[in-house]
């Protein structure tokens, strides 16, 4: 008689990473970007040198000829690499404010049009269908018009369009939630209406916000950088990389390197955002990943 | 059905009507355009303010003004650009053409690649082409319109001066004379492109994943149980049901073109409304900035409501809320 004993198979820690990376598969080059684009973000002034130093003896120098300028220098002789780099700290110091932002008036108002319903829900939705079904460069516009151009201005802007997607998308979250019986039990049991939106609703919505947040900050970035190449973003000679692309304008057929440069740059980022988030749906809800 | 039609043109009038009083009430909340248009060398003189007030009308109660503003709006009046010193609706009137242009040529671009090519890589799922269409797709959601154009212009204009990089050439207003035509369409070539670039992606998109849905039908594979061509059911059964999703979001996206071709027409200097609307911006001409979005408003919601309305007659399921 051979004994058979069936085990339940235990994975050490590796090999539970390992089958993890496996199954789900990260998308790693988009996380790499994201990640140097968050390490040069934050530590830009210790990989490279001042973005706003005029250097007139070193002038239009094209890229990879000069090693002191790996990607060249811009009309006014600043060294594109830093100005690159730096790029990255205005692209988390725009994003990060007013998703947060976005995101807390969006998770308000959402949160109560699904969980009052009645004229409330009617009235926010108004608003918030308002807001959304208007081209987000106009609405910019807009609000740049009266706040003015610079850094506040770019962040109210961006945040007043971003705002009504948060919130449309929670309130259907809400809506479907809210009748399930934890909910109304909660209810019943004399729960106050604040505390059942934060502790029985709001973790219910908690992934598909995380999906919405990652692919938001994508629309975020083009956003800011269109404004700024319009001029009526972030204040002119900053290292943003909309900017970038304008200077580089202006002496195009001579200087071309200063606008392709940071062009490529932000599609990178904006790809890697919305790699990352269709990842993050398809990892949080198995349901979605047939339908790629 | 009519209580429907009804429903949502009372909701678009409403938001409108809340727009327009956003719009108003920012301007006056912000600025004072009476302040604004007050000669620098009197800037201190009190009476001088007041008589300017009151010519402009500024002194009676924020509603009244609101009213009256309304009111001459309706007639397509919306008074004089602070900056170039003629009537807005004259303006836009003269640049309209130019973005209505450039928008339909985006527009037809963008469905008649979009849609065939969806479609196809839905059908072809995993081939060379759906891989190629997925690439741009990627590509044209992630990279910034106004980059494109550039390079656009960098290689394709400068370079090889294969297309003329600015303007629309000597015609004015809404038609071509007949041998301007192909001028027009040369000048038209760049920006059209690249204003067709994202709504292609996104349209390519939304046509292969409604197709991959219908092609997994019951109807779908029934057709094809009963023999019929391939060709036949792809394009005959399939793919009109799969037209729906992507003809609203056309809609929809028509109208943002009007609108929305800001960037586009800065970069090639095309001389429309998206160009007007930023020296608006610019220069903080408020009647200006005021007149160009509520038209925009007034334009994109009537078409989202009459999209509303053609979808809730192809889907009665939509009428009931």
């Amino acid at each position: 008689m051979t004994s058979m004993n069936f085990e339940p198979i235990q994975l050490t820690r590796g090999q539970a990473v390992r089958k993890w990376i496996k199954d789900h598969n990260p998308p790693w080059i988009a996380l790499t970007i994201l990640f140097l684009l968050l390490f040069c973000g934050l530590f830009a002034n210790f990989i490279v040198g001042d973005p706003m130093t005029n250097d007139l003896k070193a002038r239009q120098i094209p890229p990879f000829t000069d090693i002191k300028h790996i990607f060249g220098t811009d009309i006014l002789g600043k060294d594109m690499t830093a100005r690159l780099v730096f790029g990255c700290r205005s692209v988390l110091m725009v994003t990060a404010p007013s998703i947060i932002v976005a995101l807390l008036i969006g998770t308000a108002v959402g949160l109560l049009a699904g969980y009052a319903r009645g004229w409330v829900d009617s009235v926010l939705m108004r608003i918030t269908d308002a807001t959304l079904g208007f081209p987000s460069i106009l609405v910019a516009m807009l609000i740049v018009t009266f706040v003015g151009t610079g850094y506040t201005g770019v962040i109210i802007a961006v945040t007043a369009t971003t705002w009504a997607r948060f919130a449309r998308m929670i309130r259907g979250e809400v809506l479907s939630v809210r009748e399930r019986d934890f909910v109304v039990l909660a209810g019943i049991l004399g729960v106050s209406p604040v505390m059942i939106m934060w502790r029985h609703l709001m973790p219910n919505v908690i992934n598909t916000l995380m999906v919405m947040i990652s692919l938001m900050i994508g629309q975020v970035i083009l956003l800011e950088a269109s404004l700024s190449f319009l001029g009526i973003g972030m204040s002119p000679g900053e290292p943003a990389w909309g900017i970038m692309v304008a200077e580089g304008r202006q002496q195009l057929l001579t200087t071309w390197w200063v606008s392709l440069f940071p062009g490529i740059l932000i599609t990178l980022v904006v790809m890697a955002f919305n790699f990352f988030g269709d990842w993050l749906r398809d990892y949080l809800d198995p349901r979605l990943r047939r339908a790629r | 059905m009519w209580q429907y039609v009804l429903r949502r043109f009372g909701e678009g009038f409403i938001t409108l009507i809340a727009l327009s009083f956003v719009v108003f009430g920012s301007v006056h909340l912000t600025g004072d355009p009476a302040d604004y248009l007050m000669p620098l060398t009197e800037a201190h003189d009190q009476k001088i303010y007041e008589a300017q007030k009151k010519q402009m009308g500024l002194d009676r109660p924020f509603i009244v003004q609101y009213w009256d503003y309304i009111n001459s709006a309706v007639l397509f009046d919306f008074g004089t650009s602070f900056v170039i010193q003629k009537p807005i609706s004259e303006l836009i009137l003269t640049k309209l053409p130019a973005t209505v242009h450039l928008a339909i040529c985006g527009f037809l671009i963008s469905i008649v690649l979009g849609i065939p090519l969806g479609i196809m890589s839905a059908v072809k799922r995993d081939s060379f082409l759906d891989k190629l269409t997925k690439g741009f797709a990627v590509f044209g959601l992630a990279a910034p319109q106004f980059w494109v154009a550039i390079m656009l212009i960098l290689f394709l204009g400068g370079q090889l001066q294969w297309f003329p990089t600015y303007g629309r050439g000597d015609i004015e207003g809404w038609w071509p004379e007949w041998h301007q035509i192909p001028q027009t369409l040369w000048h038209l070539a760049l920006p059209s492109t690249v204003l067709a670039l994202s709504v292609t992606a996104a349209i390519m998109r939304l046509a292969r994943s409604a197709m991959l849905e219908i092609l997994d039908s019951d109807y779908v594979k029934f057709a094809q149980v009963k023999g019929l061509s391939n060709r036949l059911v792809i394009w005959r059964h399939a793919a009109k049901n799969a037209l729906i999703p992507v003809l609203t979001f056309g809609g929809i996206t028509l109208a943002g073109l009007l609108n929305g071709s800001v960037v586009v027409e800065v970069v090639f200097a095309w001389p429309g409304v998206g160009l007007l609307l930023l020296d608006g911006v610019t220069q903080r001409d408020f009647p200006l900035t005021e007149a160009a979005i509520l038209l925009s408003g007034f334009f994109y919601i009537t078409t989202a409501v009459l999209i509303d309305i053609a979808y809730g007659w192809v889907d009665p399921r939509v009428r009931v809320r």
